[in-house]
């Protein structure tokens, strides 16, 4: 079992206090906090190794080097890739996407192709597509979801047709917490010969994943996420799909020679990391994968459905209040999206704010399913490893005095 | 930024009772402003009088209770105004108009949608 008061203490900032409360922290689908060895291991960086990668011929650099290229291997066990080449690190989930969709998607998509998409997606597996689409006259099309915002994949083959060229979606919503049966759409879209990018951003930092056994063709997630600094994300691609992708940005870095006329590209993966990048950081997401593993994923996905699970019976009782997301048993990540029945959720997370809890209030950068949902905003609640039953206990308490303050 | 400043009963009765909520049957012009943070729009409509005042004011959209409470409040209070007054008033005259000392900068945007809505409308 996870050992919840030892993993509260390796957060620093957990032990403090909000307007005299304490701090609880549920904004986690949004960005998490950082353990004491990811901060320490960025200092410690900082003071000992910093210099730029891969170019300097001295001790300093091929050190830093030396953790910058750990870091890409340690990313490669933890999704389960076949190689470092398929690690590409990006600034995030959003940079990871505009990639595939500038250098891949320009590519390969034409006039009248059409991209399949789902309902559920967040802005940042929407937007990149829109603007190709423009670009290039292709089409968008969408899975779309039911009431309940489950996706509706009876007849899913009727979405793919002679004109699909690529499926993106994504693994775990950010509003709702349902994991989407993944290994079976991208068998459908397999069977199709569409390729699958998978937006991971809120799977990974929750679940063991392994991206070899869901089979997919892209996965893009961020590191600030899962423990990591933020500055940091990962695009995984297979190796001969990267291989006959174009760059994405260009100058430093990238390059074997460049002369006034032309430039031959770096091999993979560097290839695709033009500049310098964010290498202390990129060091700590490192760190982030080593502290995930010593609690071990399977604990944290159990930890966290007794949290969530105490939580949606807690908030589902308390009168005026209405929980989004399926009702049945389904599997479910640590969000409990809701509303109080008159009240906005901006004024819901102000007074939670005043009581000590962080939660998030809008439309999480998911306008299309929050209309599917019959909304415009709700108030979120994303808990992670270091999230408790107390930590519950004090939202339920400040969702009741917003009840009280607001009807 | 103390709740109870906020939420407090006069506040909330703006926000639950929004004055001069709804459209007018004439106005002289009408602006539509969104907050991107949560998405609340408002749409004003205003009808002005000889001496170039404002003689009608009315809106519609919804919103938290801090940006209702403040257009209600504040269409409350520009009525009569001439355009040149309306321009000079600057996101400390919603808060005096409202009774509130501070908000956080996330709640501010909420506050001032009304404001912005009104001086660009006028512009326009």
């Amino acid at each position: 079992m996870l050992d919840i008061k030892k993993v509260k203490k390796d957060f620093p900032i957990l032990n403090q206090k909000m307007n005299d409360q304490r701090l609880v922290y549920l904004d986690n689908a949004a960005t998490t906090q950082k353990p004491k060895m990811v901060i320490e291991t960025i200092t410690e960086f900082y003071e000992k190794y910093n210099a730029n990668t891969h170019r300097g011929i001295y001790q300093l650099s091929e050190k830093a080097t030396f953790l910058y290229e750990e870091a890409r291997e340690k990313v490669r066990i933890f999704i389960g890739a076949e190689k470092t080449e398929e690690i590409i690190f990006t600034r995030g989930t959003t940079e990871s996407i505009n990639l595939v969709a500038y250098s891949w998607g320009r590519k390969n998509i034409e006039a009248g192709d059409e991209i399949l998409l789902t309902e559920m997606e967040h802005h940042s597996n929407i937007v990149p597509w829109q603007l190709l689409a423009k670009e290039k006259g292709a089409i968008l099309k969408f899975i779309p979801v039911d009431k309940e915002g489950k996706l509706n994949l009876d007849n899913i083959d009727q979405y793919f047709t002679k004109k699909t060229k690529l499926l993106a979606l994504i693994h775990v919503s950010n509003v709702l917490g349902v994991v989407n049966p993944i290994k079976e759409i991208i068998a459908k879209a397999h069977m199709n010969n569409v390729p699958v990018l998978l937006d991971g951003a809120q799977s990974i930092p929750h679940m063991s994943v392994n991206v070899k056994e869901m089979d997919c063709d892209f996965f893009a997630f961020s590191g600030h996420k899962m423990l990591a600094p933020t500055g940091t994300g990962v695009l995984y691609a297979r190796e001969d799909i990267l291989e006959k992708m174009p760059p994405f940005q260009s100058g430093g870095s990238m390059i074997k020679e460049v002369t006034m006329e032309n430039t031959q590209f770096e091999d993979l993966p560097i290839k695709f990391e033009a500049g310098t990048m964010p290498i202390a950081q990129v060091v700590g997401l490192g760190a982030a994968i080593d502290y995930l593993n010593s609690v071990g994923m399977e604990e944290i996905w159990k930890h966290e459905q007794e949290i969530v699970n105490y939580a949606l019976n807690q908030v589902r009782t308390i009168d005026g209040v209405t929980v989004y997301g399926p009702k049945e048993k389904i599997e479910r990540s640590g969000v409990v999206s809701f509303t109080i029945d008159g009240v906005h959720p901006h004024d819901i997370a102000s007074i939670l704010d005043e009581a000590g809890v962080a939660i998030r209030a809008g439309h999480h950068c998911a306008q299309p399913l929050l209309r599917a949902l019959g909304t415009e905003a709700t108030a979120r609640a994303s808990f992670y490893l270091y999230n408790d039953q107390k930590d519950v206990d004090q939202l339920v308490e400040a969702v009741n005095k917003a009840i009280k303050i607001l009807k | 930024m103390s709740i109870s400043d906020i939420y407090r009963e006069e506040i909330l009765d703006h926000a639950k009772n929004p004055r001069n909520q709804g459209k007018l049957s004439e106005f002289d012009f009408e602006y539509k402003e969104n907050n991107p943070v949560c998405g609340d729009t408002i749409t004003l409509q205003i009808k002005l009088d000889e001496q170039k005042q404002i003689k009608e004011i009315a809106f519609t959209g919804g919103g938290c209770t801090v940006s209702q409470a403040a257009a209600s409040m504040l269409f409350e209070s520009v009525k009569g105004k001439t355009m040149k007054e309306i321009e000079k008033l600057s996101s400390q005259d919603v808060l005096d108009i409202m009774g509130i000392e501070t908000l956080t900068p996330s709640r501010m945007k909420c506050a001032l949608l009304s404001l912005e809505a009104l001086k660009k409308g006028i512009i326009k």
